[in-house]
């Protein structure tokens, strides 16, 4: 153990910054989305129109689900983040 | 209170922004007030999921039976939109109580608060007071570190895995999930769930804290857009604190030119976010009042009133009067009010009935001999009350269009569901084309149930 890993309430780089607020709004967003559709769609028929054979069960639907919203929730705002923060600046003397 | 002497050399580190935050143990009103919203709403969370109703758990989110249970109330998936009229009026009310009262939410409320709270407890009392807390962490690793910081470490991991155990027993019956445990005999799916909030419960209450709140939270940037002049908020009275400065207590502070702030810096100290309140309002701010505490203890010792960090608003701070009713106010509270009586009366008098219907995929329609068209449905009717009842199923839209193969008398489980296929048939002479048809399931009992659904009947071109 390292003694910085105490109490560890320490302020965070920029990019640790930005990969927390990537990783916790894209979770709350998966959160939602899988509300959402699975209160529509039933995972257990789902898997019967996607495949016939599958058999997954309910619960392994609704994580399949999550992790899938999440990735993709995560997937679009990293990116979004990344290019808003490595955008060129703008040049103020050239008009 | 923690130790007085060492506050000197450890508060003016505090000023700086990269420097870890131990924030220092308080009493007084907020923090007793604080002590007892952890306790109450860590109660709730801890008790709920083994307190029964009619005989089965009263708060289970039953996913895998697809069916939420509230007290004596049961929920479908059909009735999502109760749901998510529920979480707007969580929202509008946060909103109204910002307005009001800042964010009190984020002091006394909010999960990550809450067990943030609880988890600096088992450090206090693992690790000490606050000076006690910075001497052991610069201290040579020692039998006594070893021992301290281990038994908090398994205070923590213990409380987190019960966290996750308890998380999961809103979703799983928690009786069974705890014999499951007892054998090991615990599915994947479940283990792996409890396993996730219990770290996710360690390492945003031991560990993130208040960062979560500075960095990740959305709630903490946009909640300034509900502040204005007449909102509640934490503040230091410049006028009657300034000019600050260290003093004897028997001096005169005011014929001496200096205001009532003696530059102690306990506020800083306790703060969890670790600002200085006197520099004006912040958006690290997350209201815990621990720093009123904090400076209400040193006016008591001086012998000055109370207050010179307190809870007030913008308005009062200037001399003006606080209006409380303010067209925001009474918007928000205008919304709050039809919404949360449209989600009661239609929850009073929603129709306890469920009709499904599906169409037969496969084929688009049968002909039969006699010049009978024939349609074939999969229904599914849900009985949302406790107690079986009885239906009658008819179908209306064509001319001639009858069921087949359908009892009189349909009976279903309370609470349960019944799948039922269904073939309807019309005279070809009516049936061309594509029809609009409604299927409805009358309740025996009483006439006036009825839930009626729309499909649609196929028959050849005409």
């Amino acid at each position: 153990m390292v003694e910085e890993e105490y109490q560890g309430t320490r302020q965070w780089s920029r990019n640790a910054q930005a990969v927390a607020s990537v990783i916790w709004i894209s979770f709350l967003t998966a959160a939602v989305a899988t509300m959402v559709f699975f209160a529509i769609f039933d995972p257990a028929e789902l898997a019967g129109i996607l495949d016939a054979e599958l058999e997954i069960g309910r619960e392994a639907g609704y994580a399949a689900g999550f992790f899938f919203f999440w990735i993709i929730a995560a997937l679009c705002s990293g990116v979004t983040a990344w290019l808003v923060r490595t955008a060129p600046k703008r040049n103020k003397q050239r008009r | 209170m923690g130790d007085q002497s060492n506050r000197a050399a450890h508060g003016a580190s505090m000023y700086e922004s990269a420097t870890k935050i131990y924030p220092r143990e308080m009493r007084g009103r907020f923090a007793n007030l604080s002590r007892v919203a952890t306790v109450t709403l860590l109660g709730l969370f801890y008790a709920l999921p083994w307190l029964s109703w009619d005989g089965r758990q009263a708060v289970l989110f039953d996913l895998p039976a697809r069916k939420f249970h509230l007290l004596g109330l049961t929920l479908w998936p059909q009735d999502f939109p109760y749901l998510a009229l529920l979480l707007i009026i969580a929202a509008l009310s946060l909103f109204f109580f910002t307005a009001l009262a800042g964010r009190i939410w984020c002091g006394f409320a909010c999960p990550q608060t809450v067990w943030t709270e609880a988890f600096i407890w088992m450090e206090q009392f693992t690790e000490g007071t606050r000076s006690q807390r910075m001497k052991l962490d610069q201290a040579p690793w020692s039998w006594d570190k070893l021992r301290r910081k281990g038994s908090k470490q398994f205070l923590w991991i213990t409380f987190s895995l019960w966290t996750g155990f308890s998380f999961v027993g809103y979703f799983v019956p928690i009786r069974e999930l705890g014999v499951a445990i007892a054998q090991l005999d615990i599915s994947g799916w479940t283990l792996f769930w409890g396993l996730f909030y219990s770290f996710a419960t360690y390492g945003n209450a031991g560990y993130m804290r208040e960062q979560v709140c500075k960095y990740m939270c959305p709630y903490a940037r946009f909640q300034s857009a509900m502040f204005d002049k007449d909102t509640l908020i934490i503040s230091y009275d410049p006028k009657r604190g300034e000019p600050r400065g260290g003093r004897k207590r028997s001096l005169d502070h005011r014929a001496a030119g200096l205001g009532d702030c003696i530059d102690c810096t306990l506020c800083v100290q306790v703060c969890p976010t670790g600002i200085d309140i006197r520099d004006g309002l912040q958006y690290e701010c997350i209201a815990c009042a621990a720093c009123i505490d904090a400076c209400d203890s040193v006016m008591d010792r001086m012998n000055y009133p109370r207050g010179l960090v307190r809870f007030t608003t913008e308005k009062a701070l200037e001399g003006q009067t606080v209006r409380v009713l303010r067209p925001r106010m009474l918007v928000y509270a205008a919304l709050l009010a039809i919404l949360t009586g449209g989600l009661v009366t239609s929850m009073v008098t929603r129709t306890p009935i469920i009709l499904d219907v599906i169409r037969d995929r496969n084929t688009l329609f049968r002909e039969l001999p006699g010049d009978q068209i024939e349609n074939s449905y999969t229904l599914k009717i849900i009985n949302q009350s406790k107690d079986a009842r009885s239906f009658r199923l008819s179908v209306a839209g064509v001319t001639g269009l009858s069921l087949d193969g359908v009892s009189d008398e349909i009976t279903v489980a309370g609470g349960g569901v019944l799948s039922l296929p269904v073939r309807a048939r019309a005279h070809r002479d009516h049936a061309y084309g594509i029809m609009d048809i409604a299927f409805a399931v009358t309740a025996i009992d009483d006439e006036r149930v009825v839930v009626m659904e729309d499909s649609r009947f196929l028959g050849p071109a005409p």
